[in-house]
């Protein structure tokens, strides 16, 4: 350590005290930030600590190295080695203690002044102070002092040298004969006492590293390394040891110290400080210099004392504690893997927890867990939040909530199912709107008796401009006015299913669009009524829709500036009204007052303004091109916004698609973007095509939103999505799954369970008449033996069940509906898979509330533990 | 958004792995304790620890569940060099009602001569299948030919990845037209020995497991790996830790009914982050996959977001031990201002924690 380069010590018994040693010592206190940010001179050292400075001592000039004494009392005491070989006792902020008045001040003098290297006290001997200093010719290098020791009153060259350098000296307080004289002929780079035997001194001497034994101190083991500095015994097992040589460490381990276990990846630049974390089995950090960052070996494994070749797993970790670059660190003796950090230049500390690696898992309800060192922490979202973020909710929580909403499950007003997604997604909203006006075609296709017509609504429009034949063009007069336009507007009656596809006319042969005007009104979508009422050349009505808008309860007032606008329509080529209007229009905010004036403004048959405004629903588009696009523009720009639609994935397309293919593969992007399995599962359904239905795509996306159904424990849902798909796709229906033979004939007795209640009969009817036609339902239809008893009630089984005790709730429901008793879930056969004994699922039910073993006397079978996943509850428990 | 809460977990040494069950009602942890325990979660929802147990004679690396319809089995991997299989049963102490269930040992899996550094088993469709994959760069794959007897497993593969595989990852996807495929990761740090994530899919004909891909751009260690859950996509998004959170889409390249070789992927690079400013150590996917947990050596857990155009964005920042992040300390990025909001609401959470601790 020279003079340039700050430590850090921490105090061995205060956790919230730390001295910083470069050419003074400071002694500082850590403490939350809150209370102390008021206090002048206050440093902080993160968000939440701070550091406040108690003392500073520059008595002790030319320090080289420090160490902090070990035991609680005299608590402040640390020894200074510095440039001449002296060591120091000196003390922060604590002069007035008397047993560290004794030992203050107290100085040890080497034989030959040079440079004392390194110091260690022994920490179970608290008296003995090992110090580690450069060569002197043939001198010893590794001086071990005894603190306690009094002035000798030796008359040696050496006492006679302190007189001379420090004349004022009190000569008491000088100490000149070690306790042991160690390395003779050898320079001291880096000491450590040995944690297994205190009596053993690990030192890395000039070539070597040695370690001594004070009981004999004429032997030492060493063995021969470049690897000498920074020697450190690892807190956690005393057997490993880590010292370096430059960018390199090795790492020993003392039971087979002939060669490093180990050496970690070398480093570009020499190494400054290598540390042990003392409250984490084997992490260390090391340091290098002119660098920001620390660098953490996590060896995960004790090493095995012989014979184990392979290498320990060792994990390479890097920590940034702070921007500038790092003047040194030290570990937190007893705070979980915290350091405080010194930066080389301007000595800003910061305050700094190395994490361990942090493992997670998301669950499949969204919520997060993770373990970061040995805690865990559980992760949940927050639902208690505002609407505004539902549209940021996650689409698994947007699925979950419709789920419970029942979405999808609205049959006939098919439309409804985008409130039930929660009413603010436009394309769910038109993708609904699509389907219902679909369901209404098909449905007035089957009163038709147009059989085969049916699948034509399904196919969308793009299929049904496609066939479109005997299409006939007429020039309209503008509604109220005998002025002819020059507008041609076409008609066919597949472009009148389109149109009523787009949900612009309702049934009948006529494009009566006032229906669909009145309901915009109602909606207050004043600009897209006007529009829609422009484009079947009514302005008068345009505008009066806009007056309206305009004086309506939140209305905009513009709305009358252009209803002005409007009226003032001229259909002279060059008039300024079209000038103006054609290059205003672009100004204007709303898309729809936009394309009306788009429209007024073109010329017949070249709609671009109107046709490419992507800000302006698909449905109202298509209806435009449906009715002023020719025969030969129509395909070709359905085809083309059809493609637009399938790349973006946008539902809005499922208008041109329909539940064709090509839909499929509209769905596929939408799915591919989103996520979104459930809505894409609940329309594609509604696709009667078997074709569709039989995508593997569609298979497969009905798939996984059952799977996640069933992994949000929705069963319920997932039962009712099975019964609406089993309606729409009877294919899917699953087969029996178990069948249940006699114990005599080993015919199946299905018949009597299950097929019983087809046939429409109350079960009582058997149970009391006994018809000698027909077998009891107590007996096996096959050979009409009694079917095995329940083990509680002791009849035979198929018996009507009398009213059970203990289910007090459900005797009421058996009371009200006497003659379904027979689809009662009470009445079922249970068995358990285990010990074969069983019951009605009623008895069975109560009894196993109150007990764990089988209700069989001497049968210790748990049944009903024998399933974990028959224990978890549904959470959608209706 | 996110409230964070400290659970006791009294494990003794670090955890390195959770898990959940299918459900999420159910998780493992292991640690280099030794250990493995599995908590249950009450209806209020709370978790219990009901078993904790040795599994091991070294630190366990990884624990994961099997699919429920296979029972309630676990498979946990350890520096010890063996996987293990465990179920839990019902004996005839009255365990449950102490709040206790019981774990048997089902198999050990002795294969590897290194450490067994991650384990998975394989989606459910392929039947109860468990993978592992271990330091000397193996990948072994198991199968349970009875399902009810999960004591006997048969090595039915054994892929030599070259390089220390330190994390594997199954395609979820259940679709036929996807062939089972999984992806191994190497944390080996030689930058020169190229691309450190490997895909290998299954083939039909030769009914063995080639390499149908390798993640070129993927030259530094990789810690994880994660393939996003389907949900019936046309794509597979695969995201990797390694120094930095990279997101890749695999998007199968139509293939002509003739061709037998592997399927061919474009592979694209969908988003790529250094936010962590370091290592980055774990990956992890909601369930619909539109969101991602990742955790790195800054010492914080960040969830990713992609929003309708496929930009993925940095949704929310949390501290590994809980506590609230304030500011930027030691990581210099804009995320702080993209976090702001829900930064504060979970900090007035977490305090109203810490006080209940």
């Amino acid at each position: 350590m020279s003079g340039s380069k700050p430590d850090i010590l921490w105090s061995p018994h205060h956790p919230d005290r730390y001295v910083i040693c470069d050419s003074e010592l400071g002694l500082y206190r850590i403490g939350p930030v809150g209370s102390a940010e008021t206090k002048p001179g206050t440093l902080p050292l993160s968000e939440e600590t701070a550091a406040t400075l108690l003392a500073i001592n520059s008595d002790t000039p030319y320090m080289k190295c420090v160490a902090w004494y070990p035991k609680h009392e005299p608590e402040c005491l640390l020894a200074v080695g510095q440039a001449n070989g002296r060591v120091v006792l000196t003390s922060l902020g604590q002069s007035h203690n008397s047993t560290c008045k004794e030992l203050v001040g107290k100085e040890f003098v080497p034989k030959h002044a040079r440079q004392c290297n390194t110091l260690a006290w022994n920490p179970v001997d608290s008296n003995l102070l090992a110090a580690g200093l450069d060569k002197h010719r043939a001198d010893f290098s590794v001086l071990i002092w005894d603190i306690s020791s009094k002035f000798t009153p030796e008359t040696s060259v050496a006492a006679e040298k302190i007189r001379l350098s420090s004349v004022d000296l009190d000569s008491s307080t000088v100490v000149t004969k070690p306790l042991y004289e160690l390395g003779q002929n050898d320079a001291c780079l880096s000491l450590c006492w040995l944690l297994r035997d205190p009596k053993l001194l690990l030192a890395g001497m000039h070539r070597n590293l040695a370690i001594f034994d004070l009981r004999n101190t004429s032997q030492k083991t060493f063995v021969n390394t470049k690897a000498i500095q920074g020697v450190t015994v690892d807190p956690h097992f005393h057997d490993r040891v880590a010292s370096f040589f430059e960018g390199q460490v090795a790492i020993w381990d003392l039971r087979k110290f002939e060669k490093p276990v180990l050496t970690l990846t070398e480093q570009p630049k020499p190494l400054t400080k290598v540390a042990w974390c003392p409250t984490r089995t084997g992490l260390l950090a090391t340091l290098t210099r002119d660098s920001n960052i620390i660098r953490l070996y996590d060896m995960q494994h004790t090493p095995t004392p012989i014979g184990d070749e392979t290498e320990p797993t060792i994990i390479e970790r890097s920590v940034q504690p702070c921007e500038s670059q790092i003047g040194s660190f030290a570990w937190h003796p007893s705070s979980q893997n915290r350091m405080v950090v010194v930066s080389a230049a301007n000595r800003v500390m910061t305050d700094f927890t190395v994490f361990e690696r942090i493992s997670l898992a998301w669950s499949s309800t969204t919520s997060l867990m993770w373990a970061c060192g040995r805690h865990l922490y559980d992760c949940v979202e927050d639902s208690a939040e505002g609407i505004e973020s539902m549209i940021e909710k996650d689409i698994a929580t947007k699925m979950r909530q419709r789920a419970q909403s029942r979405y999808g499950h609205d049959t006939v007003q098919v439309w409804r199912n985008h409130l039930l997604a929660g009413g603010n997604d436009v394309q769910l909203k038109s993708l609904w709107f699509d389907l219902y006006y679909m369901k209404q075609c098909a449905e007035d296709m089957e009163l038709k008796l147009q059989g085969n017509k049916q699948s034509v609504v399904y196919s969308g429009i793009k299929n049904i401009v496609k066939t479109s034949s005997g299409t006939t063009e007429s020039r309209r007069c503008w509604a109220g006015s005998d002025r002819p336009t020059d507008v041609p507007r076409y008609h066919s009656e597949e472009r009148c299913l389109a149109l009523r596809l787009c949900g612009w006319i309702s049934r009948g042969p006529d494009i009566d669009v006032e229906t669909f005007l009145r309901s915009l009104e109602q909606e207050q979508e004043w600009e897209r009524a006007a529009a829609v009422s422009l484009f079947n050349l009514d302005i008068r009505r345009a505008i009066q829709i806009l007056n309206k808008g305009a004086t309506a309860e939140k209305g905009d007032l513009n709305l009358n500036v252009v209803a002005m606008a409007l009226s003032g329509y001229t259909d002279e080529k060059s008039s300024l009204w079209r000038e103006m209007c054609s290059s205003l229009r672009l100004q204007l905010k709303n898309p729809y007052l936009c394309i009306m004036f788009a429209f007024l403004t073109s010329e017949p048959g070249a709609y671009d303004g109107v046709l490419y405004e992507s800000s302006v629903a698909v449905r109202d588009r298509v209806a435009f091109a449906c009715m002023f696009l020719s025969d030969a523009q129509l395909p070709r720009y359905i085809d083309k916004l059809t493609n637009e639609m399938k790349e973006a994935g946008n539902l809005e397309g499922i208008l041109l698609t329909g539940l064709t293919k090509d839909g499929v593969d509209l769905m596929e992007s939408y799915v591919d973007r989103t996520g979104d399995v459930q809505t894409a599962s609940f329309c594609m359904l509604k696709g009667s095509p078997g074709d569709v239905l039989k995508d593997p795509r569609v298979q497969c996306w009905i798939e996984n939103y059952r799977n996640l159904l069933d992994a949000w424990r929705f069963w319920h849902k997932r039962a009712e999505f099975d019964i609406h798909r089993g309606k729409l796709d009877p294919s899917s229906k699953p087969l029996a799954q178990v069948f249940v033979s006699c114990n005599f004939c080993g015919k199946s007795i299905s018949y009597s369970c299950s097929a019983m209640p087809h046939q429409g009969r109350g079960f009582s009817q058997y149970g009391v008449s006994g018809s000698p036609t027909k077998s009891k339902v107590t007996s096996c239809p096959g050979c009409r033996k009694p079917l095995p008893r329940c083990a509680l009630c002791l009849m035979n089984m198929g018996t009507p069940v009398s009213n059970c005790p203990g289910t007090g709730k459900s005797d009421e429901k058996v009371g009200l509906t006497r003659e379904n008793k027979l689809a009662q879930f009470n009445n079922w056969f249970t068995w358990c898979h285990n010990c074969r004994h069983g019951g009605h699922a009623g008895h069975m039910l109560s009894w196993f509330r109150d007990h764990t073993e089988c209700p069989v006397s001497a049968c210790t079978c748990k049944c009903m533990q024998l399933d974990t996943t028959g224990n978890l509850v549904p959470s959608d428990s209706s | 958004m996110f409230v964070a809460r400290s659970i006791a977990a009294d494990h003794k040494d670090l955890i390195h792995d959770v898990s959940y069950d299918f459900h999420g009602r159910r998780m493992a942890t292991c640690s280099s304790d030794q250990s493995v325990k599995v908590w249950d979660k009450s209806e209020n929802g709370e978790w219990h620890c009901t078993a904790s147990w040795k599994t091991h004679s070294g630190s366990v690396w990884r624990v994961t569940w099997a699919h429920p319809e296979f029972g309630q089995v676990l498979a946990s991997c350890s520096f010890d060099r063996t996987a293990a299989v465990w179920e839990e049963i019902v004996g005839e102490s009255n365990d449950k009602q102490r709040g206790l269930s019981h774990w048997i040992k089902r198999t050990t899996l002795v294969d590897s001569r290194t450490s067994v550094t991650d384990v998975k088993f394989a989606p459910k469709h392929m039947g109860l299948m468990l993978t592992t994959c271990s330091a000397d760069g193996v990948v072994r794959i198991y199968e349970a030919p009875d399902v009810m007897n999960l004591s006997q497993w048969s090595l039915q593969h054994e892929i030599s990845c070259k390089l220390s595989c330190s994390c594997i990852s199954w395609n979820p996807s259940s679709s036929r037209a996807h062939p089972p495929m999984f992806a191994v990761g190497s944390d080996d740090s030689n930058v020169t020995y190229g691309g450190k994530v490997q895909i290998y899919e299954y083939n039909e004909n030769t009914r063995k497991y080639g390499k149908a891909e390798t993640l070129m751009t993927v030259t530094d260690a990789v810690h994880d790996i994660a393939f996003a859950p389907n949900l019936g996509r046309s794509f597979h998004v695969l995201a990797i830790a390694t120094k930095d959170v990279r997101i890749f889409k695999l998007v199968p390249m139509r293939k002509e009914s003739t061709s037998t070789g592997p399927t061919k992927f474009e592979v694209q690079i969908v988003a790529q982050f250094d936010n962590h400013n370091s290592q980055v150590w774990r990956v992890s996917w909601n369930i619909t996959s539109t969101l991602l947990a990742s955790s790195g050596d800054d010492g914080c857990v960040r969830l990713w977001k992609a929003n309708y155009m496929d930009n993925w964005k940095c949704t929310g920042i949390l501290k590994g031990d809980g506590s609230p992040l304030t500011g930027s300390s030691g990581q210099p990025t804009a995320m702080s201002t993209v976090v702001g909001s829900s930064v504060q609401t979970s900090q007035n959470a977490l305090n109203g924690m810490s006080a209940g601790r």
